[in-house]
């Protein structure tokens, strides 16, 4: 299988049989759990729905690991909402749909992010990654003995979700509710209550989420992770509706369910458990040695088969060619323009700019207090029972993706670490999820081969494992292939918490890092051009790995005031950020380290580049250690007042109002929505 | 041109299931003693006051206008509607 | 002093709310789960915030004919200090035990959010250590949370001084801006708003830590 290719082990990594999610030694007898998946099919068709069972189902996958989630992130992408009301409607419903799942379940929405492309159009891509917790000892050691009961814990069986995994190869256009899925967090937030319980009773001896595929893929695959066989009665399923053939309880995607194999000297603690979250709770088969997965219906037997044979669907070396679109990407560069203070506001208000606050406003992201740096800011942070604290970012991006698979992943993967290491900590290990177009098409195949060498290649060099990831495959659009939309959540490890402070007149900005003329998929070229292709930013792991030090040396001996990535809208964007956040303004000198013409310079998206705050005080020093380490930095100029001016030689190219910025910024999102 | 009241009630299609009429029966109404009720379903409804030459048509109409605007989503959700004269 | 955490199907504030109480206030707490009834020996009691049963017909609807309120009522009427917060506000107006209603925010939507709340009503045991208009900064977190009351009842409120917080600027639509309530006696209180988001430095980005004198309040009424 290809993404074999993706290294897996680190000091830190945890390996247990039958896991979704990965697992991460934070210390002092700890665990973080993550995972990611995304709920794209479902999510195009009923956005409100999907999107909120795509948050149940990870969630679930981290409970199944005996962990609590602590922490959801979402990255979400639709079509141009600028023009396309139907898009408007999948990015307002896919945010209630998860504002409303995570909410009631009390586990906080702390960060994420979302883009709005044409390739999107009529489509939606919902991601949602999630954070567990808990003690190291906790953890479910997944076995299973014969004689060990099977049991169905949670939410009814019901027709709903029928086929789902299959419907997502079919046409969207099949308006079958079989593939409806309707969220219920109130049951999933009983079971989360239920399953701990069981755990600290220690009542568990395998679980598993019900997912794709349902019974027929849980049973299959926990018999064949566990190395058991599985005999089971579709009869001792709960069902909702009567008259179900045996097919549809097998196969439904019914949410907010959990397999769980428990002894029989446990059996009746757990069911009184259940009662107590009045939750259902049915044996539904025991386990037999051998792997057989036997599916009976009373006494009759409907199935009797090697569980291996379900469980392990290889994914198939298909063919793969260079696509032919790579070669009639825009060559021709954009001419000047006219007024750099004008292009400067409209990308600031932006739809992949502006502020996302409509979004995270909505979503609860303090509950269960441990958010110390909280959504809007590069990457969020929570604080953990063992004196440490976690850093949490999610990350893609398309537009460098399609015309440069490779570099445009791995960069991706270093604005995800990049953002982890603006909080003072260090990335420790990633999760990706890639999703791409019909990988029977050569030409996606491709990409896909590519984007998967590009996080390979970084993963390795920087020394940070990949502990889960999926695939997902098929994003069709009516007009095509979406572009490829690797998604990579990092999560990084720090002792302090590093929370930035605003910046005060006569406090100066720096650069760390050399700007490039790469402006190939930047938002420069595709927003305010309409330019798609040029050269994407590339990543250089030393480069990447030189500066990122430098900059986790400055915050751990707090040396400076608050560092910021440079990323979408280059330097010009991130500084105003800085301003706006801090509501100060700045004078910026362009002279930047990598020789960059004027619009790259304000505009570029080169790789491994941050800015820093320092006040004078500390300047010195900061300005030493960066020599000494030699990593390329740049004195931009110093904050005070109110206007933000970029000044090219003597020649001031922007000047504009931070406080009218800062509206524009934080208003637009919100407008756009509600049209 | 006389003013019809129609009434749209929203709610899930048979099959798909129902949880807030879940929890309000089996959390609450039959926490009392009111076992002979078996089922409960939540709907939305939505009265529109509209002139129209005739019943018909305001029905007609108001069933086009839920249909064009996606007022409900097909795939979940059913309508039911329902016109007397008068206005709210 | 002992405090009982009430939990409901649904709680999900309950675990902030025991940590701030035990400890970071050094209270002793038990949770309290809402089947059984309350323990004979709890000096307090308090509803935390969440989505009991759902936040289904309405926010606390369901809860409030849970077997523990009956318990929760008899103690109030014992003059037991009881706090309801976000959720735990909406069972009490539910059950009756506060005045009003909670209705969807003007804006339609969930909102989490710092604001600051004025203090109106510093008799109380929960407020006792806040001067009169003190501002205290605090998050919001609801979908329900807009405080309604009709004029009699908010003249009367007024008279009582059974308005014990008001938003600092117009956040929901609330009547009268009203953040937290009380009974007539005072001592049963409830907010939308959640104190124990706002007790700890480490989570509090505002750097002022003032909201904490609600649980000093109460502390120091057990002592007292």
């Amino acid at each position: 299988m290809h993404l074999k290719k993706l290294p897996m082990e680190g000091p830190l990594v945890i390996y247990e049989k039958g896991y979704d999610s990965g697992v991460l030694d934070a210390g002092g007898g700890y665990v973080v759990t993550a995972h990611i998946e995304s709920h794209n099919h479902p999510s195009a068709v009923e956005p409100y729905g999907g999107a909120a069972t795509g948050v149940g189902g990870v969630i679930r996958d981290i409970l199944s690991a005996g962990t609590r989630p602590i922490a959801i992130l979402d990255g979400l992408r639709f079509g141009d909402i600028t023009k396309d009301k139907h898009a408007r409607w999948l990015f307002k419903s896919a945010v209630s749909g998860i504002a409303d799942y995570g909410n009631c379940l009390g586990v906080p929405t702390v960060g994420g992010e979302v883009e709005f492309d044409a390739c999107y159009q009529n489509y939606a891509l919902v991601d949602v990654a999630a954070v567990g917790f808990g003690k190291k000892s906790d953890l479910i050691r997944n076995h299973a003995q014969k004689g060990d009961l099977v049991v169905l814990l949670g939410g009814m069986t019901g027709r709903d979700g029928v086929g789902g995994s299959q419907f997502a190869s079919d046409l969207l256009e099949s308006q079958d509710r079989s593939a409806v899925q309707i969220p219920d967090p109130f049951i999933e937030k009983l079971i989360i209550e239920a399953v701990i319980e069981a755990r600290r009773q220690k009542l568990i001896h395998a679980m598993k989420d019900l997912g794709g595929g349902g019974l027929s893929c849980a049973i299959s695959e926990t018999a064949d992770a566990l190395g058991v066989g599985i005999e089971m009665d579709v009869k001792k399923v709960h069902t909702r509706e009567s008259g179900m053939s045996p097919e549809e309880i097998m196969t439904s995607e019914s949410q907010e369910r959990m397999l769980i194999i428990t002894g029989s000297a446990e059996i009746k603690r757990l069911q009184d458990i259940c009662a107590k979250f009045r939750i259902s709770c049915s044996v539904i088969g025991s386990v037999t040695s051998g792997g057989q997965m036997r599916i009976k219906q009373g006494q009759e037997t409907l199935a009797d088969l090697p569980a291996s044979v379900v469980a392990n669907a290889s994914l198939l070396d298909l063919a793969s060619k260079r696509p032919s679109y790579l070669d009639e990407l825009d060559a021709e560069p954009p001419g000047p323009i006219p007024d750099h203070t004008r292009t400067l506001e409209l990308l600031v208000a932006s739809p992949n700019i502006s502020s996302r606050a409509w979004v995270y406003g909505r979503y609860d992201h303090e509950v269960g207090i441990r958010t110390v740096v909280r959504p809007g800011l590069d990457a969020s942070v929570l604080r953990l029972d063992n004196g440490r604290y976690l850093a949490v970012t999610i990350d893609a991006s398309p537009k460098h993706c399609y015309v440069d698979p490779r570099h445009g992943a791995a960069g991706c993967f270093e604005e995800a670490c990049r953002n982890v290491a603006c909080t003072g900590a260090r990335p420790a290990g990633m999760l990706d999820h890639l999703q791409f177009g019909s990988p029977e098409d050569p030409e996606i195949f491709w990409t896909f081969l590519e984007s998967l060498g590009g996080l390979a290649e970084y993963s390795r060099d920087m020394g940070i494992p990949c502990i889960g990831g999926k695939v997902s495959l098929y994003n069709e659009t009516p007009a095509g292939p979406i572009k490829p939309t690797p998604m990579v959540a990092v999560l990084g490890l720090a002792d302090r918490p590093f929370v930035a402070q605003k910046a005060a007149d006569g406090d100066s900005l720096i650069i760390l890092g050399d700007t490039k003329d790469e402006m190939g998929g930047s938002e420069y070229y595709e927003y305010v051009h309409g330019i798609v292709g040029g050269a994407c930013p590339v990543v250089d792991s030393a480069v990447s790995r030189k500066n990122m030090d430098a900059v986790l040396d400055l915050i751990e001996g707090r040396l400076v005031k608050s560092v910021h990535d440079c990323s979408k809208g280059g330097l010009a964007v991130a500084a105003t950020e800085l301003c706006m956040t801090s509501e100060i303004g700045c004078d910026v000198g362009l002279d930047v380290p990598g020789g960059a013409p004027l619009d790259a310079a304000l505009f570029s998206e080169s790789h491994s580049r941050y800015l820093l705050v320092a006040d004078a005080k500390s300047l010195d020093s900061v300005t030493s250690l960066l020599g000494k380490r030699g990593v390329p930095f740049g004195m931009l100029g110093k904050f005070g007042g109110s206007r933000m001016r970029f000044a090219d030689g003597k020649k001031t190219v922007i000047d504009l109002s931070v406080d009218k910025a800062q509206r524009a910024w934080s208003s637009s999102l919100g407008d756009l929505v509600h049209g | 041109m006389p003013a019809f009241v129609v009434s749209v009630t929203i709610e899930n299609k048979p099959g798909i299931s129902d949880p807030e009429g879940d929890t309000i029966l089996n959390d609450l109404v039959l926490q009392g003693a009111h076992e002979a009720v078996s089922c409960i379903r939540t709907a939305k409804m939505l009265r529109f006051t509209i002139e129209e030459s005739d019943g018909d048509s305001a029905l007609a109409r108001v069933q086009k206008i839920c249909d064009d605007l996606r007022i409900y989503n097909p795939l979940v959700s059913q309508v039911s509607i329902g016109v007397q004269a008068g206005s709210n | 002093m002992r405090v009982g955490v009430v939990v409901f199907p649904g709680s999900n504030c309950d675990r902030d709310m025991y940590h701030v109480l035990t400890d970071v206030f050094d209270l002793d707490a038990t949770y309290c789960w809402h089947e059984h009834g309350l323990p004979k020996d709890v000096d307090a009691i308090v509803l935390p915030g969440g989505f009991s049963y759902g936040d289904r017909l309405r926010a606390g609807a369901i809860a409030a004919h849970s077997p523990v309120i009956a318990d929760v009522k008899r103690m109030a009427e014992a003059s037991v200090p009881v706090l309801g917060v976000c959720n735990g506000f909406q069972i009490l107006v539910e059950a009756g035990l506060l005045p009003g209603a909670l209705l969807k925010n003007d804006s339609l939507s969930f909102m989490c959010e710092w604001t600051e709340l004025l203090v109106q009503n510093n008799k109380t045991p929960f407020t006792s250590k806040f001067s009169k208009n003190q501002r205290i900064p605090i998050p919001i977190a609801n979908g329900e949370g807009r405080y309604y009351a009709d004029e009699d009842t908010l003249r009367e409120m007024e008279r009582n001084g059974q308005i014990v917080f008001k938003y600092g600027d117009r956040v929901n639509g609330s009547s009268g801006m009203i953040a937290g309530v009380c009974n007539p006696e005072g001592n049963v209180v409830g907010m939308m708003p959640h104190p124990e988001r706002a007790a700890e430095p480490e989570i509090n980005p505002t750097g002022r830590g003032t909201t904490s004198l609600m649980f000093e309040s109460l502390r120091a009424g057990a002592a007292s």
